[in-house]
């Protein structure tokens, strides 16, 4: 174990009594980070974990002194003390002579964090020239040796390469080698692996794991995910709304955790090991938090159509799905038309009243197999069978009853209201379209009653979605896809975009949707623990096939494939398994 | 690559025969019956017969498509209505000029403009750069016409800097005597909206990740301005100057007409006046030619310089 | 009927507060400099009514002054006597190196010959009217922005000039705008077959420099007036808004609140007009301004060049014509006049589109 040196050994950086504020016009200035104060050790990891606009990111962006001038502004008592100095008092020049050479910083977005007009080989070597005088040749040579030590396959071609032309992983791996080029004592690493897939953040993660000990140097890990941080931290420090909520050792915070924020991030996650009836909220270790939309539900009145269905998979076939293929065209020389399958045959069956996930991860077609199915985009080949029609072969006339049958909740919630729209016009256009009431009055009463269902008040109906937050927007969107009563609802990653406590709410929420209505669920997602919790069949896909379709309990305890084996190891599990 | 420019050049000949569609309709069907306009005031049935049959407007409109086909293909536009001067030598010895005045005001221009829209964008949100800004919209808003006035009545009637107009023989003399004020003027112009549109192309890359990244290395703001953040901000504008460039071919028409600059600009001017349909037809055929392979040409360019661009 | 039916969605929208355009005119009145643009373009607004209607500066075309009646700015300036104006102009002020008048003479005279007016005939033609028109009796000395050469009143003209300015330029870019948007939206929306048509459309009509196929339409067309130039600009001038619409219904048709239509069924007139067109109508609002300062700047120029407005109307264009000539005899005014109302103007409606542009910006709204 790594803690047991870095526990002892003496402090690198100290921040002390951390406040910014940014400028705001006409508005008082919003506090983003208020009175933190922590320690980095020398050769220790530590980890920032917070939900959003928990100011982790600008508590990290303040220690680089990259926070912008012209809004943010870091009270006067702040202070980060790095080998005796008050960075914070630094100028420019000062500034510039550590980035880079004292402590590196690695970001979210490999993509856009790289140059995309220059190789990754001249943006390496630019630290080099700069930080340690190298001349051309020598730089270049070094920068070999760094993208071997960061593992990008035939690092002397990589050189030569543009961003663009590297994968995510490869991406953040260069961005890696960067940040190591002149061997720093801190490591700055903000949600490093939050944009890649599962797989690819467990080769970073390891990565990182083993360059620190190699170089013996310190890591500032942020990320919003506690399991993942479980794995590589020595230290936790737990941030909710610009306020450090609890700080200790891996093992104290999540053996016994004391703040009741960090009880309720440990617990309201999914997680693979045990599968709950029913996923605790926030709401329900925070008293501060008024709302309690679960309360509302559950005395909301009974549905229209209860769930009569038995409890095991002996309910009828709602959706059957065979040899379904969806490819898009790309132009490619003079005349060809180049084919590219996103979905390269997919079958399966979907009962009344079940939910049937589907995983993978990204660019695997899970999204363009829901969309098809919907006929949101034309089918290239197979059948789609709902409730023993054929509807690919149906007339965009004759499919109109099934658009009333077969609804999709979207994966952004930003973007998947129209802005312009009041919520109650979003709710009232299908209730209308599809006669779901007749007259104004009885479909605005509707709408309002789907408004209780999911858990809004009925102010919310004159509202426009921009006042509202991610989850309360993800909800509306429930509650509009659900007017029109379908009996099969798509959620494509409905809680992706969601903090992880909100998440915990939607998940509820959906399960007990069904409960009452006995709608089916095909649920997409990229989260394997998610659809754990939530699904009763499970279907795997990569690059456009199915690689194995199973029951929930089954399929994770006994995967078939390798593929499937690789997803289920690379999910974070929570707590530091000791390094290497 | 190749079969990237076969295809665009396949694709262009939709658009030529719109562009010969289009000025077939304008001149030949909108325009009326040019033999009424080239026989004038003093016409008769015989004459007007005979106008129409030397210029196949009696004929079938396909006839004459095929006419004003073949005329672009062999660049025989015939000879123009009120001069008599073929319409290619015209076009051959109007272009020079035109390019004497716009080639070094584009270049310099260009240039001048870059410069300082990156000095203007780092000083961002200061009052210097909305002062800037604000002057420019000023600037903008004078008309050229009063640019043009009130420059020759200063600087050529009052002060006597340069010649009022008139043009010469050698290239030598006109670049230094004859083009100087038109280029004053045309820089003065032309640099405020340029400022603003490169300055907002610079505003949009300040702010991307990758500057961030910069910084986070130890780079100095003038290394992250003019090598980072310049290389991708030339993007946009390189494509803004490849799509101006047909422009060199056209000259600018009011400098070139309060100068007397016999350029293409003044040409056109002077065949609007005069309903001279030849000349207006050749050079606007020619002109938009010229245009569809400076988009080919700026597209190939923007490939050259954005490594993330693929051709489709 | 299901239109009919939807259709009363609409309408509740905008009762609250909270809107985009209620937010974004929040946002707008916290511009001071758009403000007081707002406020410009509102006056001259104000004064077009007011001479459309024949209230003010109906009498631009009598002949209120002696020729070349100085200005005095409602007292301010102090013209001195007339005759004596005239050459003292000539000798102090103008002509510090030509010695005699006779001399300037030749100069104009030269420049008369050399530079083409093409409205030099007409203007000849209308000059010859002008003698026989009844002769006002009492004619002024001077003019607060004093008088052109047969002593018309130059604010009168100054007035009559914005009129036809901004009728041109407002009209021409509500046409272009209209064109532009409707086919921008059809080929953005469509795609296909119908983006392929109305995409080798825009580039036909793109393919031709701006000015060149303004004057080749003008060349064919062979008429002056103000519904000529509107024409002209509108149905030229709709490339860059269909360029705009068409890449934001693009955008807009991927979006998941259009698939989120698209799974109910909403039929596609309704996606494109009620769903999609209130989320770029801020670029078609945007566009029409921009369009409204390019053709008000352009109807300056074509009617400079004879091609504009007829010769019994007025334009700023035509102003800065006769202003041209009358600056070699040192008389300013009119240049001052026409050129510094334009320029006023389209400051005020460049500043108010930029501030237009900041208060609607979806990125800014996202901070706030």
């Amino acid at each position: 174990m790594v803690s047991e040196n870095a526990s002892t050994s003496p402090t690198l950086f100290s921040i002390e009594r951390l406040s910014v504020a940014f400028l705001r016009r006409r508005q008082s200035p919003f506090t983003a980070v208020r009175e933190v104060t922590f320690t980095i050790r020398e050769d220790e990891t530590v980890a920032l974990v917070g939900e959003s606009g928990s100011g982790k990111s600008v508590t990290a962006l303040a220690m680089m002194g990259l926070l912008p001038k012209y809004n943010a502004d870091i009270a006067s008592a702040s202070r980060v003390v790095y080998q005796e100095r008050n960075l914070l008092r630094n100028d420019d020049e000062a500034w510039r002579r550590l980035r880079g050479a004292d402590m590196a910083m690695i970001f979210q977005e490999p993509m856009t964090s790289l140059n995309p007009v220059f190789t990754v080989g001249y943006q390496m070597a630019e630290v080099l020239r700069l930080h340690k005088g190298l001349s051309a040749a020598a730089a270049q040579a070094r920068c070999v040796e760094l993208l071997d030590e960061v593992g990008l396959p035939e690092p002397r071609r990589a050189l030569a390469r543009y961003p663009s032309q590297l994968s995510g992983g490869q991406q953040q791996r260069a961005m890696i080698a960067m940040a190591l080029a002149c061997t720093p004592r801190l490591l700055i690493a903000d949600e490093p692996t939050t944009a890649l897939d599962v797989t690819v953040q467990k080769q970073i993660v390891e990565l990182l794991k083993t360059l620190k000990a190699r170089h013996r140097m310190s890591i500032l890990f942020i990320s919003h995910d506690l399991a993942l941080v479980g794995e590589l931290a020595d230290r936790i420090i737990v941030m909710r709304r610009g306020e450090i909520r609890e700080e200790g050792t891996t093992e104290t915070i999540f053996s016994s955790p004391r703040d009741r924020y960090t009880q309720a991030l440990l617990q309201c996650r999914p997680r693979l090991d045990e599968v709950p009836s029913r996923l605790p909220t926030i709401d329900d270790f925070m008293a501060e938090v008024s709302a309690e939309p679960q309360k509302r539900l559950e005395s909301a009145e009974p549905s229209p159509t209860p769930s009569s269905q038995g409890e095991r998979g002996d309910s009828p076939p709602l959706l059957e799905v065979s040899q379904l293929k969806k490819s898009f065209f790309k132009r490619e020389g003079l005349w060809r038309r180049h084919e590219i399958p996103a979905v390269k045959g997919a079958s399966f069956t979907l009962r009344r009243g079940k939910t049937l996930g589907v995983v993978g991860e990204s660019g695997c077609g899970k999204t363009t197999l829901g969309l098809t199915l919907l006929r949101l985009h034309r089918a290239t080949g197979g059948t789609v069978r709902f409730d023993g029609q054929d509807v690919l072969s149906l007339s965009d006339e004759a499919f109109m009853p099934y658009r009333r049958r077969m609804q999709i909740v979207f994966q952004n919630p930003y973007a998947s209201l129209n802005p312009r729209f009041t919520v109650g016009q979003s709710l009232l256009e299908p209730i209308l379209l599809h006669r779901m009431a007749v007259g104004r009055s009885a479909a605005t009463t509707l709408a309002l009653d789907w408004l209780q269902r999911v858990g809004l008040d009925r102010e919310a109906f004159d509202k426009y979605p921009h006042e509202f937050s991610g989850g309360q927007r993800q909800r509306i969107a429930l509650a509009r896809a659900l007017t029109v009563e379908p009996e099969l609802l798509v959620c494509d990653e409905p809680v992706s975009a969601l903090d992880v406590s909100v998440q915990a709410q939607i998940l509820n929420l959906l399960k007990d949707l069904q409960a009452q209505l006995g709608v089916s669920y095909l649920f997409i997602s990229h989260d394997l623990a998610v659809v754990r919790y939530l699904c009763d069949a499970v279907m795997v896909m990569r690059d456009g096939e199915v690689v194995e379709t199973g029951d929930v309990d089954s399929l994770y305890r006994n995967p078939q494939s390798v593929y499937t084996r690789q997803l289920l190891e690379a999910v974070p599990r929570g707590r530091n398994q000791g390094t290497a | 690559m190749t079969a990237y420019i076969i295809r665009r050049l396949l694709q262009m000949i939709p658009t030529m025969l719109g562009v010969v569609l289009l000025l077939f309709v304008l001149f030949n069907w909108v325009g009326g019956d040019p033999a009424y306009i080239l026989a004038g005031k003093m016409s008769n049935e015989a004459q007007i017969a005979n106008i129409r049959h030397q210029l196949g407007v009696d004929q079938p409109a396909y006839v004459q498509i095929g006419i004003f086909l073949k005329q672009i293909v062999t660049a025989d536009f015939g000879s123009s209505w009120s001069t008599n001067e073929p319409v290619s030598d015209i076009l051959k010895t109007r272009l020079g000029p035109s390019l004497t005045v716009m080639a070094p005001l584009m270049v310099l221009g260009t240039l001048l403009a870059i410069a300082l829209s990156l000095v203007v964008a780092r000083l961002r949100r200061s009052l210097t750069d909305r002062t800037v800004m604000v002057a420019c919209t000023v600037g903008m808003s004078v008309s050229i016409l009063v640019y043009i006035i009130v420059f020759q009545y200063v600087f050529a009637y009052r002060l006597g800097w340069f010649p009022v107009q008139g043009w010469g023989d050698s290239l030598w003399t006109n670049l230094t005597t004859f083009a100087v004020l038109p280029i004053l003027i045309g820089l003065c112009v032309g640099l405020a909206p340029d400022l603003r549109l490169y300055r907002s192309f610079v505003l949009d890359e300040i702010d991307q990740d990758y500057v961030r990244t910069a910084r986070a290395k130890g780079l100095s703001e003038m290394r992250i301005l003019w090598i980072h953040v310049l290389r991708n901000a030339s993007i946009p504008i390189v494509t803004c100057v490849m799509s101006s460039l047909p422009a060199l071919l056209v000259g600018s028409f009011l400098i070139e007409r309060f100068f007397s600059i016999p350029g293409i600009g003044r040409e056109v001017l002077l065949a609007v006046e005069r309903s001279d349909f030849p000349v207006i037809k050749a050079i606007a055929v020619y002109v938009a030619f010229a245009t569809m392979f400076a988009n080919l040409a700026a597209d190939l360019i923007y490939k050259a310089v954005d490594p993330r661009v693929e051709l489709k | 009927m299901t239109e009919a039916i939807l259709s009363s969605v609409t309408t509740v929208a905008e009762k609250r507060g909270n809107g985009f355009w209620s937010l974004a005119w929040q946002r707008f009145r916290d511009d001071r400099v758009g403000l007081v643009s707002l406020v410009i373009v509102a006056a001259f607004l104000v004064v077009v009514l007011l001479s459309a209607t024949g209230l003010v500066a109906g009498n631009w075309n009598q002949e209120v002054a002696i020729h070349d009646a100085p200005p005095d700015l409602w007292g301010l300036l102090k013209p001195a006597a007339p005759a004596v104006v005239e050459n003292a102009m000539h000798q102090e002020q103008v002509t510090p190196t030509a010695e005699s008048i006779e001399e300037w003479k030749n100069i104009e005279a030269m420049l008369s010959a050399t530079v083409v007016d093409p409205l030099a005939d007409t203007l000849q033609a209308l000059g010859a009217d002008h003698e026989t028109v009844a002769v006002v009796k009492e004619k002024r000395a001077s003019l607060p922005f004093g008088g052109d050469r047969w002593g018309r009143d130059v604010l009168s003209k100054t007035i009559k000039g914005s009129q036809t300015s901004i009728i041109v330029g407002l009209s021409a870019a509500l046409l272009a705008t209209l064109l532009g948007t409707v086919l921008g939206a059809l080929a953005g929306y469509y795609g296909g077959r119908i983006d392929d048509a109305l995409n080798w459309f825009y580039n036909v009509f793109s393919a031709i420099p701006y000015l060149l196929l303004i004057l080749a339409v003008a060349a064919v067309l062979q008429q002056r007036g103000v519904t000529t130039v509107i024409l002209i600009l509108g149905l030229t001038g709709w490339s860059g808004v269909f360029r705009l619409i068409r890449a934001e219904y693009i955008k807009h048709r991927g979006r998941e609140y259009v698939q989120a239509a698209h799974a109910f069924g909403v039929p596609n007139r309704r996606i494109l007009f009620f769903h999609i067109l209130p989320n770029v109508f801020h670029v078609v609002l945007v566009n029409i301004s921009i369009l409204a300062v390019g053709f008000i700047k352009a109807e300056v120029i074509l009617s400079y060049l004879g091609f504009g407005v007829k010769v019994d109307e007025v334009s700023w264009g035509s102003m800065l014509n006769d202003a041209q000539g009358e600056l070699i005899l040192g008389r300013w005014w009119e240049l001052v006049a026409a050129g510094g109302a334009m320029a006023l103007l389209v400051t005020a409606f460049s500043l108010l589109t930029d501030a237009m542009r900041d208060a609607m910006d979806p990125k800014i709204q996202k901070a706030s």
